[in-house]
């Protein structure tokens, strides 16, 4: 009994991997545009115009203070009201990246606040105009602050990936739930799907647990 | 674009969006309690001289920190039934947010405990206070400080990942909005109602958190 | 070179500059010193524009500050500053420090840089440190390195704003000793310190300030020996003790 359920997963396993491949395309692009937008709009937020982080701080705070799952329904369905249509995957990313970008926003934020006025005193009176500042001076002192928690919001991140399955994408965690309907074994099913989102972020935990160890005994270099 | 908003027809489904709402807030609050619960034991196990409690308790942690919440839910949901156990949903949704609340709780305990310096107790120690009194007047009013923010933190979290019931067909609040949204086909109206109460919560919750830091961080205080 | 004509600061209602009236001419080293919180760090600050003040006139290198529109990266390339606590970024060698703003504002090659940051930071005694961190330097040291960051720009004036203030005693001289060297050479130079020494071997005038007014300006041995105003000989009588 046991036994022939074992062999009907090793038949789906391959539909799983290819579950396992959408995530991992999931997730990828959103952290991706994400973190490109969580950086440029970080830096923006971490200035001293009212007129610049104050928008910034309402659309982190909207996107902070409601369910993944909702802000989900409401591009995917809301959207088309207002004539956006966007597909599942097209919707699903702008959905990651929307959200990506909130968090990470407000960690490279923190960063750059936490580098010392006199670093952007000594970078001004040598002549650096701003972007010169931020690229040489600034952001890379910034990285220490920021790398850590990032790593920790990626793998966030990419857990919360398997949310768009509710609108059908066929990632990870959609693959797992057409299959229990298939074989009852729900147990063995999530199990195989716990491990393979395991396998993608535990090593990022990892990571990002050596890279605050190394924080806080001050040895990080870049 | 917002100009077809239909009130009426929320203000017809109010009673039942409230009961989606209190159902939101009575399953945050049971799980936040028993998570408590599990998170303290947790850490304990965690920090014990057994290291049969303490693989255990490892092992718990880092399989919940390292899955998505979705999944486990799936879990249960699928999983509890194939083991001959059949209980209601919405226990099923208070279980999954449990353990998962609990594994994070249990880092933040840890994280605090781990915060008073050796001296500290040491200090304790050398003037004589007994084991009880270094609880009470040295290490928990200064882990609690470190402790506290960031509890109200998961709280916030947990309370929105309450909205993954949903797909378990749990009646809370942003499946009061799925069913508005299939009934009369207006999911504008569903999805934004929804995400308006989900923001009055969070507000609330944000500002009770960022009251806590400013009273509780004596530690470095400046 | 530099020239206020009537300028004012307030920070909200502190009234940290008052109507200040001063004119640095090229080739001129300035000392001004004053109790703390006596605007004297301000004053300087103004002159690269790292402070805004709020009436008045300052003409830099001919370049009306005051006037909107000006262009300040151009402005403060030819102008370095020394902080008191050095700034160093510390994500880059001295050498690194050293050129960051050669390349980058001047458009210098990096290898044409190089040797140029080689050279300068050879000139304040630094020649065995090119690729150390600033971690790794002792305060001396760095602040030397932060000199030669000024010097590599070849600028028209070097402000310092109590350069020598954090650091250990047995390391001021070093410090000094290049800034001596500096002002031997003709660079217009304005210090905010209380090393007499210091004042007395090279600065052609010091500056008394007190509560952001200029109090007193006058030759370093007649004004340390015979101040004319009794807040400066009360200020003089306290570092003398000290």
């Amino acid at each position: 009994m046991m036994l022939s359920y074992f062999q009907r997963l090793i038949e789906i396993l391959p539909f799983f991997l290819k579950g396992l491949k959408m995530t991992v395309a999931v997730a990828g692009l959103g952290l991706i545009i994400g973190t490109l937008f969580g950086f440029l709009l970080g830096i923006l937020r971490a200035s001293d115009k009212k007129w610049l982080t104050w928008p910034i701080g309402v659309y982190v705070a909207l996107i902070r203070g409601t369910p993944f799952i909702v802000q989900i329904f409401i591009i995917f369905f809301i959207l088309p009201d207002w004539g956006v249509q966007l597909d599942a995957f097209p919707a699903a990313i702008l959905a990651m990246s929307i959200l990506g970008a909130a968090f990470i926003c407000e960690i490279v934020a923190g960063g750059v606040k936490a580098v010392d006025r006199g670093q952007w005193e000594a970078a001004t009176s040598s002549g650096l105009n701003i972007i010169q500042k931020l690229r040489f001076v600034i952001v890379p002192q910034a990285m220490q602050t920021i790398l850590p928690p990032l790593v920790g919001q990626y793998v966030l991140l990419i857990k919360d990936s398997s949310v768009v399955s509710v609108i059908g994408v066929m990632e990870l965690t959609r693959v797992g739930w057409l299959t229990v309907v298939r074989i009852p074994e729900g147990l063995m099913v999530f199990s195989l799907v716990g491990v393979l989102y395991f396998a993608i972020s535990y090593p990022l935990i990892l990571l990002s647990n050596r890279m605050e160890r190394k924080m806080s005994l001050g040895q990080v270099r870049l | 674009m917002l100009e077809n908003f239909n009130f009426r027809i929320i203000w017809e489904y109010m009673p039942f969006f409230l009961e989606g709402l209190r159902n939101t807030f009575l399953i945050s609050i049971v799980s936040l309690v028993l998570a408590l619960l599990v998170g303290i034991s947790a850490c304990a196990c965690r920090l014990s001289q057994w290291r049969l409690l303490r693989g255990a308790a490892t092992i718990y942690i880092e399989s919940i920190r390292s899955t998505p919440l979705l999944v486990q839910i799936y879990f249960f949901y699928f999983g509890l039934p194939t083991l001959g156990l059949r209980i209601p949903e919405i226990q099923t949704g208070i279980l999954a947010l449990m353990l998962n609340s609990g594994a994070y709780i249990a880092e933040i305990v840890r994280a605090g405990i781990v915060s008073v310096s050796a001296g500290q107790i040491e200090a304790g120690i050398a003037s004589g206070l007994n084991y009880f009194q270094r609880m009470r007047f040295i290490i928990l009013p200064q882990a609690l400080g470190v402790t506290v923010p960031p509890l109200l933190g998961q709280a916030i979290v947990l309370f929105k990942d309450s909205a993954l019931l949903s797909m378990i067909a749990v009646a809370e609040l942003t499946r009061s909005g799925q069913v508005l949204s299939s009934e009369r086909f207006m999911p504008s109206e569903a999805f934004l109602t929804v995400a308006f109460f989900y923001l009055c919560i969070y507000f609330f919750l944000k500002s009770l958190a960022d009251w806590s830091q400013k009273k509780l961080i004596f530690r470095e205080a400046y | 070179m530099i020239k206020f004509e009537g300028v004012h600061k307030w920070f909200g209602k502190l009234h940290v500059l008052n109507d200040i009236n001063l004119h640095v001419t090229s080739g001129e080293v300035v000392v001004i010193c004053g109790p703390s919180g006596s605007g004297k760090s301000t004053l300087i600050r103004c002159v690269n524009r790292l402070e805004k003040f709020q009436k008045g006139k300052l003409w830099v290198d001919d370049v009306p500050l005051h006037d909107h529109g000006v262009n300040l990266t151009q402005l403060r390339a030819e102008i370095s500053f020394v902080f008191q606590q050095f700034h160093l970024y510390p994500h880059m060698t001295a050498l690194q420090n050293v050129i960051l703003a050669p390349v980058n504002v001047r458009k210098m090659n990096k290898a044409e840089a190089a040797d140029l940051g080689r050279e300068t930071l050879t000139r304040v005694d630094m020649a065995d440190k090119f690729d150390s961190y600033p971690a790794q330097l002792s305060g001396g040291q760095q602040q030397r390195v932060a000199i030669a960051r000024g010097l590599a720009m070849s600028p028209k004036i070097m402000l310092f704003d109590e350069p020598t203030s954090a650091l250990d005693p047995e390391m001021i001289g070093e410090v000094l000793d290049v800034m001596v060297q500096l002002a031997d050479e003709g660079m217009t130079m304005c210090v905010v310190t209380h090393e007499m020494g210091f004042a007395r071997q090279v600065a052609h005038r010091v500056i008394f300030m007190d509560e952001g007014e200029l109090v007193e300006t006058g030759q370093p041995d007649s004004f340390f020996d015979n101040p004319q105003t009794e807040r400066a000989a009360q200020f003089i009588s306290k570092i003398l003790t000290h």
